[in-house]
């Protein structure tokens, strides 16, 4: 636990330095950089013992009598720290080039503060052990990211994103606290311990809060709003921490409140499976629909989430129902998950991040033929799709087909949990192909063909510390596809505290991750062999090059190229009662026509929603209220005085 | 060897599915020609239906005749003759119906279980498959706007019923006799149907009953 | 050993089966139609040839073929051919088999895209929408085999005493999958009534306007992979016709590949007397195939309580 402490610490003076050298501008990003991988790689050391056995002892501060902080390591928050140790030195390492403007020395000094507050707390999240602690670093959490999305506060939209996600995060935090509150209630303690003890009913109201409250963090599907608008208007390392770790609590909030709730129902399971299975198809119908690159990479985490929901429910209904393997690989894929997707998120949004710097273009209908000019960036954004498509021989697959592993052991079950199973596997597969049809746009539009625009033919390679982060994620996504069998015991590690569970058969899934390793490295030593055979075919052959058939047309310009738009559109359309597509058309009218204008918005369903029966509701019923706020201080007080009298007859 | 009941009734399904998904006149008559046939062939692989007199043999013949060729020939003469658009015009659409087709399945397999009828020899899937031809017989009359496709949703109901004697019933004549007299019924039904469809086209020259609507005062 | 003579068997006979089905629609037309080697001296006359690349691609496009081709001949390493075990078998391997053909067709897209035609980009959309229903249908059909008989191997299903057949117990459900199978064999691989392989407007195409601009080498690659897809989802319907009674090596070998021509002549038959569908009615019929074997997945609740 000390060494964990002082890594910690490491890391906070990490953020505190650059206010000292701001004015080195060079200086300062190395420092911090170096002072932060530094005291990660220092995490790192302190989580591998935690993984391999028992944990340290808790560690309990206190404070006045009233404020007592306590912090424990088991094997899930060991399993937790490793993407925050691994993810955020690289996202640090990338910075270095990415903020690259000397005039906002000091912002960025401030932007390095609250960067160190975010790893540290996410940290420090994960190692709560009490109710008040989880609450308080929680809070720390969600109010450094807060600062770090409003990074650029002087555009508009922006503050706007920034005001929603600090919305949806204290809603969210409210939902935890009133959970809280009703454990405090009805067990008088605040640690964790008693928790298991509630009555059934208030287990169920006490996961629904908290459902809804590290939903709202994690982007469940109705509750993910604030992601694409956040996502977007963060820099792209902050994002890539966002997105790839941070997201991440809340699932680690989920997994916590269900181990110590100890209920074996079958609803929690099903709950979690429904949820997961709407957000992973709606959230990559809606990436396949929007066209702003980080909001495309936004709605995938949502996606992603759902994946691992997925998992995590599938494991639920397996312990309910008493299938240990199914429970098992169900929970050890959802944890892999949310490992794989910290990685090739993070990588992807370094890779769309390094695009906005060269071109200054998020439309992806204006980008094109970029791995001409950014090779680096372009290989690696390429393999960072392979992987979040779920296609072997890349990470992403291993945690998919331990997930499907699960469900089909479930297909043994009778009744509703026979039907759920298979909707799940249905449901992968689905978004496993829409996910492929999604990223084959990113690629095809962005990447690849000829450039739409001016800035994207004008694009240069990134700098060195961009480069070297991005090659190292997507070699980690390669290896973790070859050698999977490590990162699932480290899964599997993760899972051994969890007394639900029992502990895990040493042998598990042995043969069958040697089996997916050999089909693996079988699949890529094919590749590698076609690829020779390819350069024996074509030895001593003419090869020439001209330009692309163009069907008979005889003036072919890059506008003519499909466009992202068009290219998912016809999907959309299929899922169109959950999709609302607009479209303005201003027609052909006179003899001559003059400019026509087509345009189609994919919305979110979930935003109109809540917009339609929540908030415009809320508004218009609070506006009656105005009246209270009339800006008299004197009447301000009686209003005080007037809570005080009540609060003390009353109570 | 393979179990004959279970094709037959697998093909019943398979035809029921079909008929939500076709987007052709003709092609559902031809469904429902297949269907009919399969249908009058249940009881016949039924191990509680297995012994037959004169009068039975006599019976299963007819029903074919009228179920598997008279009805679907009047129902292709009215689609041929009276040049009702060969596009079957849904209200809701095909990926729609088709889910709606799962869903009925679903619900029931569910209702099967709900009623625990104590069925002759495990015969839980016929009955859901009554239940699903019965459920999508109704949704195709409610779903599709041709007059014809509301007797072809009719007709496909009757099956369901049929289907539902079958299964709930013990082998006895008496119940055919009723079924019988449906399915007179029915073909009064669809013949007097057919004149009153060539009377409209030639008076009006649509047969939408989304224009029949009109005639309400 | 005799598995690899088998698997090699395989891969040699694979471009043999389009030239039965160009045999059956010359014949439904009543033309005399191509040789049966014909797509033997195909593959010969462009792996002589040179190549012609756009000077808009970039590597990924000289990708493409290399790692369709991988990705096709795959599966045929792990399903039963002709009454013998596959080369490699374990639990798990279907699901690995469909998501390697879905990184075979990722590269194929992405090739696509690279040359940076409109139409190629069409082709493209659809093959990925399409792709995206059918493999809805393909992890049905999987389902409903673990329901039937608890493995998630090619091996299991179609080799050895719990293998899946028409005549076990809910034996019926097969003729769903049978139906729905054939169904995703077409759009799969592109035939009639899905897309028309001989059309002549770019704009209809869907797989033929995908490869357009590959030549030479790289195309044969592209044309091979095809036959493979082709020919392991015949082989996939073929074990669901085939009499599961096991008689001498010969004769099951000959029974195999019997009935796979039988499963190539009906596509002949297919194409002969069906029209292409429009391209919207397009995702009606592989969704009517899903529904299909989601149906048989669900009744399996009815027969296997």
């Amino acid at each position: 636990m000390d060494t964990l402490f002082w890594a910690l610490a490491v890391i906070m003076a990490g953020g505190i330095l650059p206010f000292v050298l701001y004015r080195q501008f060079r200086m300062m990003k190395a420092a911090a950089v170096i002072v932060t991988i530094a005291g990660s790689l220092l995490g790192l050391l302190a989580v591998l013992p935690a993984l391999q056995d028992t944990g340290p002892p808790a560690v309990t501060w206190s404070w006045q009598h009233f404020l007592t902080l306590s912090f424990s390591l088991d094997a899930l928050s060991a399993f937790f720290l490793v993407p925050i140790f691994l993810i955020c030195p690289i996202a640090a390492l990338y910075s270095f080039h990415y903020m690259d403007h000397p005039d906002d020395a000091w912002r960025i000094a401030v932007n390095y503060f609250f960067f160190a507050v975010l790893i540290v707390s996410m940290a420090l999240v994960v190692c709560a052990d009490s109710l008040i602690t989880f609450a308080l670093v929680w809070e720390v959490m969600s109010l450094s990211s807060f600062f770090l999305v409003v990074h650029d506060f002087q555009k508009k939209e922006t503050r706007s994103a920034g005001y929603l996600y600090f919305i949806f995060a204290q809603t969210g935090a409210m939902c935890i606290f009133a959970a809280f509150g009703l454990i405090y209630s009805s067990t008088g303690s605040l640690s964790f311990a008693l928790i298991d003890q509630l009555p059934a009913q208030t287990k169920l109201a006490v996961f629904l809060l908290a459902l809804l409250g590290f939903g709202s963090k994690a982007g469940i599907f109705p509750l993910h709003i604030w992601l694409p608008h956040a996502h977007p208007a963060a820099p792209s390392h902050i994002s890539a921490i966002m997105s790839g770790v941070m997201i991440k609590m809340g699932i680690y909030g989920i997994f916590r409140i269900y181990t110590l709730l100890g209920d074996t129902s079958l609803l929690f399971g099903q709950i979690i499976l429904a949820a997961g299975m709407i957000s992973g198809v709606l959230g990559v119908v809606y990436a396949l629909g929007k066209h702003d690159i980080k909001r495309l990479l936004a709605y995938h985490s949502v996606e992603n989430i759902g994946i691992i929901l997925i998992g995590a429910g599938l494991g639920m209904i397996g312990i309910a129902t008493g299938r240990p393997a199914m429970a098992v690989f169900g929970f050890a894929g959802s944890l892999l998950h949310v490992l794989n997707h910290s990685i090739f998120k993070s990588l992807l949004f370094m890779g769309a991040g390094a695009v906005l710097q060269k071109t200054g273009i998020r439309h992806v209908d204006e980008l094109g033929g970029l791995i001409k000019r950014m090779p680096t960036t372009g290989r690696t954004f390429l393999v960072g799709s392979i992987s979040i498509s779920g296609l072997p021989p890349f990470n992403g697959f291993i945690s998919e087909f331990l997930i499907y592993f699960a469900a089909f052991h479930g297909l043994t079950l009778p009744g509703m949990p026979f039907l759920l199973a298979a909707l799940a596997i249905i449901s992968l597969a689905v978004i496993g192909g829409l996910a492929a049809a999604c990223f084959t746009k990113v690629v095809g539009i962005v990447f690849l063909g000829e450039p739409r625009s001016e800035g994207a033919a004008r694009a240069s390679e990134a700098q060195a510390s961009m480069l070297v982060p991005m090659w190292l994620l997507a070699l980690l996504c390669l290896f973790i596809g070859i050698f999977p069998e490590p990162f699932v015991r480290l899964a599997f590690s993760g899972l051994r505290d969890m007394t639900l569970l029992g502990p895990i058969e040493p042998g598990t899934g042995q043969e069958l991750l040697a089996n997916l390793a050999f089909a693996a490295r079988l699949f890529l030593g094919m590749v590698i062999a076609v690829t020779l055979l390819r350069k024996v075919l074509y030895a001593k052959k003419k090869i020439a090059s001209g330009p692309t058939w163009g069907c008979g047309f005889t003036q072919p310009n890059v506008r003519m190229q499909y466009t992202g738009t068009s290219y998912a559109m016809s999907v959309v359309e299929f899922f169109q009662p959950f999709v609302k597509i607009r479209a303005a058309y201003s027609g052909i009218r006179k003899i001559f026509p003059g400019r026509t204008t087509y345009e189609t918005h994919v919305d979110d369903i979930a935003e109109i929603g809540m917009t339609r029966y929540l908030v415009q509701p809320l508004a218009r019923t609070l506006d009656r209220l105005r009246w209270i706020q009339h800006g008299h201080i004197q009447l301000y007080i009686g209003y005080i005085v007037l809570t005080i009298i009540v609060l003390l007859l009353v109570f | 060897m393979i179990n004959y009941s279970d094709a037959v009734l697998v093909i019943i399904l398979l035809s029921v599915l079909i008929a939500l998904e076709s987007n052709r006149m003709v092609a559902l008559v031809k469904i429902m020609g297949l269907q009919g046939i399969m249908v009058s062939l249940v009881p016949l692989f039924l191990p509680q239906h297995q012994e037959l007199g004169s009068g039975g043999i006599i019976f299963f013949q007819i029903m074919i005749l009228i179920k598997g060729l008279l009805i679907p020939g009047l129902l292709y003469f009215a689609v041929q003759k009276v040049a009702i658009k060969r596009e079957v015009e849904p209200i809701i659409g095909y990926h729609a119906s088709l889910f709606v087709g799962l869903m009925m399945i679903m619900v029931s397999l569910f209702i099967t279980e709900k009623l625990q009828v104590t069925l002759p020899g495990g015969h839980s899937l016929l009955l859901i498959t009554a239940i699903t031809t019965l459920g999508a017989g109704l949704f195709l009359m409610m779903s599709r706007t041709k007059a014809i496709t509301q007797v072809i949703g009719y007709l496909m109901l009757e099956n369901g019923i049929y289907l539902v004697g079958t299964a709930l019933s013990k082998q006895s004549h008496t119940r055919y006799v009723v079924e019988f007299g449906v399915l007179l019924d029915v073909l009064v039904g669809v013949m007097i149907m057919g004149i009153i469809l060539h009377n409209i086209n030639r008076a009006f020259d649509d047969v939408d009953t989304a224009l029949l609507g009109r005639l309400k005062d | 050993m005799e598995s690899i003579l088998s698997c090699t068997l395989a891969l040699l006979l694979a471009p043999l089966f389009p030239g039965v089905i160009n045999k059956t629609k010359a014949f439904v037309a009543s033309k005399k139609g191509p040789p049966l080697l014909m797509k033997y001296y195909t593959l010969a006359k462009l792996l002589r040839k040179g190549s012609v690349y756009s000077t808009s691609s970039s590597f990924v496009f000289k990708m493409g073929p290399t790692v369709s081709f991988a990705a096709a001949a795959m599966p045929l390493f792990f399903i039963p051919l002709a009454g013998l075990p596959p080369l490699f078998s374990f639990q798990g391997d279907v699901i690995v088999l469909f998501y390697i053909m879905g990184i075979g067709r990722f590269f194929t897209i992405v090739a696509a895209l690279d040359t940076a035609s409109p139409f190629e980009g069409m082709g493209a959309a659809r093959e990925a929408f399409f792709s995206m229903l059918a493999e809805a249908t393909i992890f049905a059909v999987l389902i409903l085999f673990y329901r039937m008989n608890g493995s998630l191997s090619l091996a299991e299903y179609f080799h050895g005493d719990k293998a899946v057949s028409l005549t076990g117990p809910a034996g019926a459900l097969l003729l769903f999958v049978i139906v729905a199978m054939f169904m995703v064999l077409l759009t799969e691989n592109s035939r009639v009534p899905v897309d028309d392989p001989q059309t002549h407007l770019e704009l209809t195409m869907i797989h033929e306007v995908m490869i357009l601009d590959h030549s030479g080498p790289d195309l044969a690659l592209i044309e091979l992979g095809a036959f493979f897809k082709l020919f392991f989802y015949s082989a996939f319907i073929t074990h669901l016709l085939q009499p599961l009674t096991s008689f001498g090596a010969l004769a099951n070998a000959l029974i195999f590949y019997g009935v796979l021509t039988l499963v190539y002549v009906a596509v002949g038959v297919t194409e002969s007397t069906m029209a292409r569908f429009k391209m919207n009615l397009v995702p009606k019929y592989i969704l009517t195939s899903f529904t299909l074997v989601f149906f048989a997945a669900i009744l399996t609740m009815g027969f296997l309580q």
